[in-house]
């Protein structure tokens, strides 16, 4: 592995048409739970293979076996149930966790896939997991007095599984937190419960937070304890860079450059002027390069397309600053 | 005392059975019904959000606003002056609403809401209130792109909304009112909302309520309360420090407050209410108040909605018998 500006992505990658078909018919009772994850595992092998070939650095599983990313979780544990169908937006619903007891793990949650997915390549692959902070955030809460004991009890299982991930040889842990970004007022209980999530663990760990309000709160957003952010800056012009410039700020920073919202591919250009920016606030050993978000909003292609650009502009500007 | 909900109804039936937009929308994009087989379900939707209020004991009621995408774009959309961009993350929610962006001068074209009002009055053995965005909150949701003021952009909103009101109150609406979450957020922005409330109430023959959500009123209150309103909305959940703004709650004028929790599944208890009203009637007198859920009820699946509701009225009835 080269040392500087290394690519990776955020963690999910969109379902191939096949999978979603097949998810389908499982949530109907047309299918069963082991064909399901026969395919399910199929096309996990299928983007490890394409980050693989396109050369990224630290790859992801790419959750083909995830429909979100509270509710996953949420449906492993104990302490959970889950309510009936709340709308996002348009025409689209979701049913959200309800915390109805002490929450806790039954068993590893994440650990099988890791091991699956890591034993497909000889590339690191990151655990992924979500934070305490979010996993409260979005669901109901119907047991716990406050929002504070729910986050700070979710933050000891957050851990549980942050080190059995260890313990199963991931050398990267990314714990997201997209939540944060819509209560900066909160962001202080956010770092308190990543630091249990964090303690003790000798992996790299890596937190994403989705673009937020951050100028006001920023120092205590650095102050989260894990050894890298990964930041949304391509919907957000970049804004984030002239806050970092400012600051002691001796972290990592994956820097998205690709806007997962939008269908249209960045051009070359676009993509390598980003990473040239990113690389005025930070020297190329700290600066990592990745999508805004997860792509699973993508279609396969677009997702394919976005992760192409990143690659191709990563190599050019690293031959062009003979960077190893 | 009077029980109602603030706007919105969860849309689709918990258990299956009942008209269903989600379904019909979904077929519509299929190709498979009409834009008026869509209209007829969201009729029948309508009519079975407002029996459901009813049958949980609500005595003034809303149409659920069954038709609406979200609390802004259901009036842009029919605005002169606006168009609709992208999703959006509505405050600190985990909902999304498309963005509305002023890219031109705003006029009212014709009226937005006298068809549903005439439709839910039709439709009810309650009387009905029609509840919309204020022109504060529709500002602060939109991106401007025309009048680059926020005081002439609030003014030109509140001149439209004004239009609208006087519409509905002429279709016989007796009561009208306006959600103001945002003016919660900037206090500072107070002139702004004064001048904007005058040019909003002016000549409207209705029964006049404004409401804010998601927080406190703060130092705001005295002042809010001085605004051209009957009705004053308050949040008791997101905002517990909102009874101590009662010590000066005008003597001739209505509180409606917001006291059980339309974010969270957790049902109050009938004492939880008894106290609230309790606590409220310290400051103001029991014929003078509203009781109904902190905010829209749509954050919420159907059915604990409706069990919301229930547990409201059976609260409310109860506070009418410790506390008269």
């Amino acid at each position: 592995m080269t040392t500087g500006l290394l690519t990776t992505s955020v963690g999910s990658f969109p379902k191939s048409p096949y999978l979603l078909q097949a998810r389908n018919r499982a949530a109907q009772g047309k299918m069963d739970q082991k064909e399901l994850h026969e395919l399910e595992l199929k096309a996990t092998k299928e983007w490890i293979q394409f980050q693989e070939e396109l050369g990224i650095d630290i790859l992801v599983d790419g959750e083909q076996y995830r429909g979100d990313m509270v509710t996953y979780f949420a449906e492993e544990m104990e302490g959970f149930g889950i309510s009936g169908l709340v709308r996002s937006y348009g025409n689209r619903y979701y049913r959200k966790p309800v915390a109805t007891g002490p929450v806790a793990r039954k068993s590893a949650i994440t650990v099988d896939m890791y091991k699956y997915s890591q034993g497909l390549t000889s590339r690191p692959v990151k655990g992924m997991l979500t934070g305490p902070y979010t996993m409260v955030d979005w669901s109901f809460n119907e047991y716990y007095p406050t929002r504070e004991a729910f986050v700070m009890a979710m933050a000891e299982v957050v851990h549980q599984e942050a080190a059995d991930l260890e313990k199963a040889g991931a050398k990267y842990i990314q714990i997201d937190e997209p939540a944060v970004s819509t209560r900066p007022d909160e962001m202080e209980l956010a770092a308190r419960a990543m630091a249990v999530v964090t303690k003790g663990l000798s992996a790299f760990t890596i937190t994403h937070i989705c673009y937020g309000d951050f100028a006001s709160v920023f120092d205590k957003l650095i102050a989260i304890p894990v050894d890298q952010f990964d930041l949304e800056m391509a919907n957000s012009g970049y804004d984030l860079l002239d806050l970092l410039k400012g600051k002691n700020f001796t972290k990592t920073l994956a820097m998205g450059v690709v806007d997962v919202h939008n269908h249209a591919i960045e051009s070359l250009e676009e993509v390598k002027a980003s990473i040239r920016r990113g690389l005025e606030a930070l020297p190329a050993e700290r600066l990592y390069i990745d999508p805004d978000c997860g792509l699973k909003t993508r279609t396969v292609e677009e997702a394919k397309d976005k992760m192409r650009v990143i690659a191709q502009a990563v190599k050019e500007v690293k031959a062009e600053l003979r960077i190893e | 005392m009077i029980t109602t909900i603030v706007n919105n109804y969860p849309k689709i039936p918990s258990l299956s059975g009942g008209p269903n937009i989600r379904r019909s929308m979904a077929q519509l994009d299929e190709g498979r019904i009409t834009l008026d087989d869509l209209h007829q379900v969201q009729d029948e939707a309508t009519k079975d959000a407002i029996s459901e209020q009813v049958k949980a004991g609500v005595e003034l009621v809303t149409d659920g606003q069954i038709r609406w995408d979200d609390g802004q774009t259901y009036i842009a959309s029919k605005l002169n002056g606006f168009s609709i961009s992208g999703l959006i993350r509505y405050f600190d929610s985990n909902t999304y609403y498309r963005q509305p962006v002023v890219d031109g001068k705003i006029s009212w074209r014709e009226p937005i809401l006298v068809k549903d009002y005439l439709f839910a009055r039709a439709a009810s053995e309650r009387p009905v209130k029609v509840a919309l965005t204020g022109p504060y909150t529709l500002a602060a949701l939109s991106e401007d792109t025309y009048y680059h003021d926020k005081r002439a952009l609030v003014n030109a909103l509140a001149a439209v909304l004004n239009q609208e009101a006087k519409a509905l109150a002429e279709a016989g609406a007796e009561f009208i009112q306006f959600d103001e979450p945002s003016i919660l957020k900037a206090p500072a922005d107070f002139p702004i909302v004064k001048e904007a409330m005058s040019v909003l109430t002016a000549g409207v023959n209705a029964k006049l309520a404004l409401y804010t959500y998601f927080g406190e009123a703060g130092e705001l209150a005295q002042q809010l309360f001085s605004l051209p309103f009957q009705v004053f909305g308050l949040d008791f959940v997101m905002g517990p420090n909102n009874y101590a703004a009662l010590k000066s709650f005008p003597g001739d004028k209505d509180l409606a407050m917001g006291i059980v929790d339309a974010r969270n599944t957790k049902l109050e208890t009938v004492d939880e209410i008894v106290a609230a009203v309790k606590k409220a009637k310290e400051h103001v007198s029991l014929d003078r108040l509203y009781l109904n859920p902190s905010c829209g009820l749509e954050f919420l699946p159907r059915r604990n909605a409706y069990d919301k509701l229930v547990r409201l009225t059976e609260g409310a009835k109860r506070a009418l018998e410790v506390l008269v």
